[in-house]
């Protein structure tokens, strides 16, 4: 993820707390694509990617004059918009999962236009598994700020993280050996 | 596979995204920014008005004229009051009552919570959904495999625990009975937590292709008479009157592709239904006798060009429909509160810029809530005169632990004493 400065970023939030509709476009053009792409890579729903980065810089804005500029912004929003991509996720599976057999969803449609076989790896994973490979591998933050943000405990972040990667590294494994015996 | 193979996989492997969408996210967040309160805003602020509050501002102050001097907007006015003069009410910072009175039923990320008339709201538990007894005296509420009633302070009642995942519990007029799904099994129970039985099995066969979410989760409705007739759909998109006594299919017709919701309107003469985006009225004729209703060739209610339908609520004790829709004109998100009455095209109550949620009329059918999440906010519009109403910060209003996870969900507006 592109990392401003943060002298800049406490610049624009300030001002932004201060009513400056232009800080706050400016907030949102550093961040919409990190906030949009954490979420389309937890929730694998353009709409519902597209809904939950914007229902978190709502968030963010009806918190903002609470906010301590003197700590970054974007970790705040991620917090947000991850949580939100979970709550999203979590209501999703319970749909589909009407009991019994039957299922009384259609198929989405296959994810023709989504590039890798990492990404469709990580769809795969269960939507707690997907979150914190998100929080760790494409926003980089540590296990302890993961767990901080998801309130869970440190040891609950790390088996996540272990089984997430386990998985992705099996299918990885998986289609080199496919590859190989083309 | 290193750490920074599937980093760099995230973070390069292209997603599917609109084009627009970050702009029409801009769009909703400017003018959610410009919608703060001032109450809690923080420095100095400019005297002149951002450019998003001054467009919202211009933007509905047109809208206004336009409904208030147009020959349509005469019948208009009488209905905006003074609801809204130049722009959308100022909002007020918190729920410190809910506008007209009785009690909201709200779904949070937490569960459900109950909203009091004085502002104060209780959570009612670990459930996925609820809704309220035809006198607010009870809640039916779900989770998992299980139905429970609940006093409106939490209380539990009585539970059963059916063989599949319950859902869509609704509570008969008379409040005798509630009728629920199991599965895509359609179930009924008395009041009391006794004689739960099948009403009509298993219909999943037939659902149709292209439907997302199966038509048999559009959840039940009760003929507003105080009959037994209990309209529902099919897994076979069949829109079917049953006798909840005997289970006799009383009527029964295709329902609206892709139907989201329906209920029954004009006081048990009518059934809405509602697609993604479509709304239409059927009319349910008496055929000379109360017991045999006969459904009648169904009329679409006309939208604006590519609507997508937001929700769509009936008023009670009226023959008044409202819909709640967005569209799109020149790359802009807009969205409208239309109001139909019998006989009438619509009347466009509210437009906004942005996306509208749900709308749920008050138990007096005089006032009408709207959700608004991209700004946050619940607008609370009088039919007649009076002022309307915006009240601010609803996500972490409602939320019982005070931390928002998302928009609460609106279930019910309870009742007219």
């Amino acid at each position: 993820m592109p990392v401003e400065s943060g002298a800049e970023e406490r610049r624009l939030v300030r001002e932004a707390q201060s009513g400056s509709g232009a800080a706050m476009s400016e907030l949102y053009s550093l961040h919409w694509r990190g906030a949009y792409r954490a979420a389309y890579l937890v929730v694998h729903d353009a709409a519902a990617a597209e809904d939950i980065a914007q229902d978190g810089f709502i968030a963010a804005v009806d918190a903002l004059d609470r906010f301590d500029r003197r700590r970054p912004f974007a970790p705040w929003l991620h917090r947000i918009v991850v949580n939100r991509a979970l709550d999203w996720a979590r209501r999703e599976t319970l749909r589909r999962r009407v009991d019994g057999a039957e299922s009384v969803f259609e198929p989405l449609p296959p994810p023709e236009e989504i590039g890798g076989e990492m990404i469709a790896a990580l769809k795969e994973l269960p939507a707690e598994q997907r979150a914190v490979v998100v929080l760790r591998h494409l926003l980089e933050y540590t296990p302890g700020e993961i767990a901080a943000m998801l309130d869970l405990p440190r040891g609950t972040v790390n088996s996540r993280l272990r089984r997430g990667l386990d998985r992705l590294r099996a299918t990885a494994e998986t289609q080199t050996t496919a590859e190989g015996v083309r | 596979m290193s750490r920074d193979a599937l980093g760099k996989a995230l973070l390069e492997t292209p997603i599917p995204v609109s084009a627009d969408a970050e702009e029409r996210g801009r769009r909703v967040v400017a003018a959610a920014f410009a919608q703060r309160p001032d109450e809690v805003q923080v420095g100095p602020r400019s005297h002149l008005p951002s450019l998003p509050r001054l467009a919202l501002g211009l933007a509905l102050a047109t809208l206004l004229a336009t409904l208030l001097l147009s020959p349509a907007g005469a019948d208009v006015r009488g209905w905006v009051g003074d609801a809204f003069t130049s722009s959308t009410p100022r909002p007020e910072p918190t729920l410190a009552r809910v506008p007209g009175g009785g009690q909201l039923l709200v779904q949070t990320g937490e569960g459900p919570v109950v909203v009091q008339t004085d502002g104060s709201r209780r959570l009612l538990g670990d459930y996925e959904a609820a809704s309220w007894s035809p006198h607010g005296l009870f809640v039916a509420a779900v989770e998992k495999r299980t139905l429970s009633a609940l006093e409106p302070d939490g209380t539990p009642r009585w539970s059963i625990t059916a063989s599949h995942r319950v859902a869509v519990p609704r509570w008969s007029p008379s409040g005798e009975r509630i009728a629920y799904r199991s599965g895509l099994d359609l179930r009924v129970i008395a009041g009391d937590g006794t004689e739960d039985r099948l009403l009509a099995g298993s219909t999943a066969a037939g659902t149709p292709r292209d439907a997302r979410i199966s038509p048999a989760y559009v959840p039940p409705a009760w003929a507003p008479t105080g009959e037994n007739a209990l309209a529902y759909v099919t897994g076979a998109a069949r829109l079917r009157i049953l006798d909840s006594e005997t289970g006799a299919v009383l009527t029964a017709a295709p329902a609206l592709p892709r139907i989201t919701w329906m209920g029954w309107a004009d006081g048990g003469r009518k059934i809405l239904e509602a697609s993604r985006g479509k709304v239409r009225l059927r009319p349910v004729w008496r055929a000379g006798h109360p017991s045999r209703p006969a459904l009648g060739k169904p009329r679409l209610l006309p939208l604006p060009p590519g609507a997508v339908v937001n929700d769509a609520a009936l008023a009670p004790q009226r023959s008044l429909v409202v819909v709640s829709v967005t569209y799109w004109r020149k790359h802009d998100t807009y969205s409208e509160i239309l109001v139909f009455r019998p006989g009438k095209g619509p009347h466009t109550l509210l437009s906004v810029p942005g996306s509208l949620g749900q709308v749920e009329w008050s138990p007096d059918g005089k006032r009408l809530l709207v959700a608004w999440p991209g700004a946050n906010q619940w607008l609370f519009l009088p039919l007649g005169h009076g002022r309307g109403r915006a009240i601010a910060n609803i996500s972490r209003a409602i939320a019982p632990s005070g931390r928002p996870t998302s928009f609460p969900e609106l279930e019910g507006w309870c009742c007219r004493r």
